[in-house]
């Protein structure tokens, strides 16, 4: 079983990638389940139709009884989703949340399959954000960033998160390359590609701003689904063969902030 | 672990308990009120055990009420905010005079913003909201004085009321308290003064809120120190530091409290002089002890040794690590009852061989 994490800055579209990257896979036979774990619980949306299924928190605390079906729904291509769901903003510890949830589903032996991806949100890397990364849970990061320094500065803080982590015995994360979910800036690929390198890793996938994204979010839908044969649906679909062929897991190197913003002011 | 080779802070709490023991130890015991601590149930099982020893000790039988809010998982990742009203409404309906909420170390790191929960209640009026928060906030120490602060933060302001003093910071669960508060006693009525307040040692809410009519506050010891600097502040009043020490500790203290209440310069001299003669017949009923050699042990308590010895002066008794070992003891004596008690002690051991 393939364990994948993408992490990255709010709003940088980590769900709108996982998603697209599950029914990728899914698309191609693979059992996919895929896990949000963001409060804001909309990671599996375009999966499911626009549907805001229950949360696995919300669930867990209604219910004592709960099993797989309470939680585990069926999106797009078959794919499983959950959602840990969390507190509303400004109050209790949306961290201690995902522990909870993981703890669940481990119980419940709810993680398995050909792949999981784990879309999580990723500028709040305390101990518990970094629980799919920590005993052996999420395998293999994948940093999706812009070329906006505050997503290369989340992505960067992450990097120090999997190089803390990699030291624990039971964890066996390693970052397995950087994708670009480009914000139309100039010089982006070069500079994502740039800061990949910096860090020990490399740009594994240029995913360009297209409009299919946007038509497809309005039809709740992925990409994959909405757009099959539009070339974006084709870069999702490359990303996916990439990450399934990819062996190149590092232990990568964060740069500090000064280097991180000579690097971002470089590429302007 | 050798405790002893903590930094001091760390060994203090540690041993001493988190401050929800000692924010407990003032607020369960003022009849009328209620507690609420905002906490798992086990900071309160385990704060509640360290007391049932304590109470075990002292003799007290009564059972205090308290109500946790019983803070779990859910709350710690949804906020603590509702099971915290919860608790407050449960409180409320026992209609007590005064509702005390105290809390742990969980709603202080998740962020419940439990002064708001407490001010928008319906029983807001009653509510004495103490932002604890378990070893986050301190120790045990901490916590008494925190709930003592509070507490006094709420009283009126009024006049002084001549010839009144109130007491500050008597332990609740305190071995002798209601001998060395007797004791207290009777040197105040030497100068003519009486104790309207004992802040809080079994008074109601109602005698509590009298607490701003003392002329002067005398504190029990230092451990409360930071409450009655503010108290002293709040109603600008005096503060003596701490109740007699010993034979001396007698007549300063007469001193020092006739002259934070105004008592004229004639009165204070003869309640000297009475003090003297009291101290003189006392010792006289231990004049067996005249020139013999003790052995001191170790100081538990700091200052017990300088009480000792100023009393062996007195009696004049020689001190040599081949004399008869006594005991000092455990804690600082009060006034000449203190004494009187340790030279008890002392006879018997001499006695005894
Ligand atoms: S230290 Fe914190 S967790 Fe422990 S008993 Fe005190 S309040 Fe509870």
């Amino acid at each position: 079983m393939r364990q994948i994490a993408l992490y990255g800055k709010g709003g940088i579209g980590k769900s709108t990638t996982s998603a697209n990257l599950s029914a990728a896979f899914a698309e191609k036979g693979l059992d996919v389940m895929q896990i949000g774990c963001d409060p804001k619980h909309d990671s599996t949306r375009m999966l499911m139709h626009g549907r805001w299924i229950p949360t696995v928190l919300e669930q867990m605390y209604e219910r004592k009884d709960l099993e797989m079906d309470d939680v585990i729904f069926t999106g797009f291509g078959g794919v499983r989703c959950v959602e840990a769901g969390g507190p509303e903003p400004g109050i209790g510890c949306a961290g201690r949340g995902i522990i909870a949830t993981f703890q669940l589903l481990e119980k419940m032996k709810a993680l398995h399959g050909d792949v999981v991806v784990y879309d999580v949100l990723g500028d709040v890397v305390c101990g518990g954000f970094a629980m799919p990364m920590r005993d052996g849970y999420a395998q293999e990061v994948y940093l999706v960033t812009s070329g906006e320094l505050m997503s290369l500065y989340a992505a960067n803080n992450i990097c120090k998160a999997i190089a803390r982590l990699s030291q624990r015995s039971t964890a066996r994360c390693r970052l397995g390359g950087v994708i670009c979910n480009s914000k139309n800036m100039d010089n982006e690929r070069e500079l994502v590609a740039e800061f990949a390198k910096r860090i020990g890793s490399k740009m594994v996938e240029f995913v360009p701003r297209d409009k299919a994204v946007q038509a497809a979010e309005v039809n709740q839908m992925t990409v994959i689904e909405h757009a099959p044969t539009s070339p974006q649906a084709d870069v999702y679909r490359r990303l996916a063969g990439t990450i399934l062929a990819n062996d190149d897991l590092r232990i990568p190197t964060a740069l500090d902030l000064d280097e991180l913003e000579k690097l971002a002011r470089a590429y302007l | 672990m050798n405790w002893k080779n903590l930094p001091g802070h760390i060994y203090e709490s540690r041993m001493a308990g988190c401050t929800l023991t000692g924010a407990l130890s003032v607020a369960c015991f003022i009849p009328g009120a209620v507690a609420v601590v905002h906490a798992p149930e086990g900071c309160v099982h385990q704060t509640f055990s360290m007391l049932h020893a304590m109470m075990n000790d002292c003799d007290v039988s009564q059972i205090p009420e308290i109500i946790v809010s019983g803070i779990g998982d859910r709350e710690v990742i949804f906020g603590g905010e509702d099971c915290l009203t919860a608790a407050l409404d449960r409180a409320a309906a026992l209609n007590p005079d005064l509702i005390f909420v105290v809390t742990s170390c969980v709603p202080e790191t998740i962020g419940d913003d439990c002064g708001a929960v407490c001010s928008r209640h319906p029983s807001a009026d009653k509510i004495i909201y103490v932002p604890t928060s378990g070893f986050l906030g301190g120790s045990a120490k901490d916590g008494e004085n925190a709930v003592l602060t509070a507490l006094a933060s709420c009283v009126p302001l009024s006049q002084a009321v001549p010839g009144t003093v109130a007491l500050i910071g008597e332990k609740n669960l305190e071995s002798e308290a209601d001998q060395n508060y007797a004791e207290v006693e009777r040197l105040l009525a030497r100068l003519g003064l009486r104790v309207t307040v004992r802040f809080c040692r079994g008074c109601d809410a109602a005698t509590l809120m009298h607490l701003g009519t003392a002329e002067c506050f005398i504190l029990r010891d230092d451990r409360c120190r930071p409450a009655a600097e503010a108290i002293g502040e709040r109603f600008k009043r005096p503060v003596i530091p701490e109740f007699p020490g010993g034979l001396s500790g007698c007549i300063d203290f007469l001193k020092n409290v006739g002259h934070a209440c105004s008592i004229p310069e004639e009165k204070i001299a003869s309640a000297v002089q009475d003090e003297l003669l009291y101290q003189d017949q006392m010792l006289k009923k231990f004049s067996g002890l005249t020139k013999k050699t003790i052995c001191l042990g170790a100081e538990p308590f700091a200052g017990t040794s300088a009480v000792a010895r100023e009393a062996m002066e007195r009696l004049s008794m020689q001190e040599s690590e081949s004399g008869f070992p006594v005991k000092l003891p455990f804690y600082l004596p009060v006034g000449a009852a203190g004494v009187e008690k340790m030279l008890y002690l002392w006879r018997r051991a001499v006695n005894n061989g």
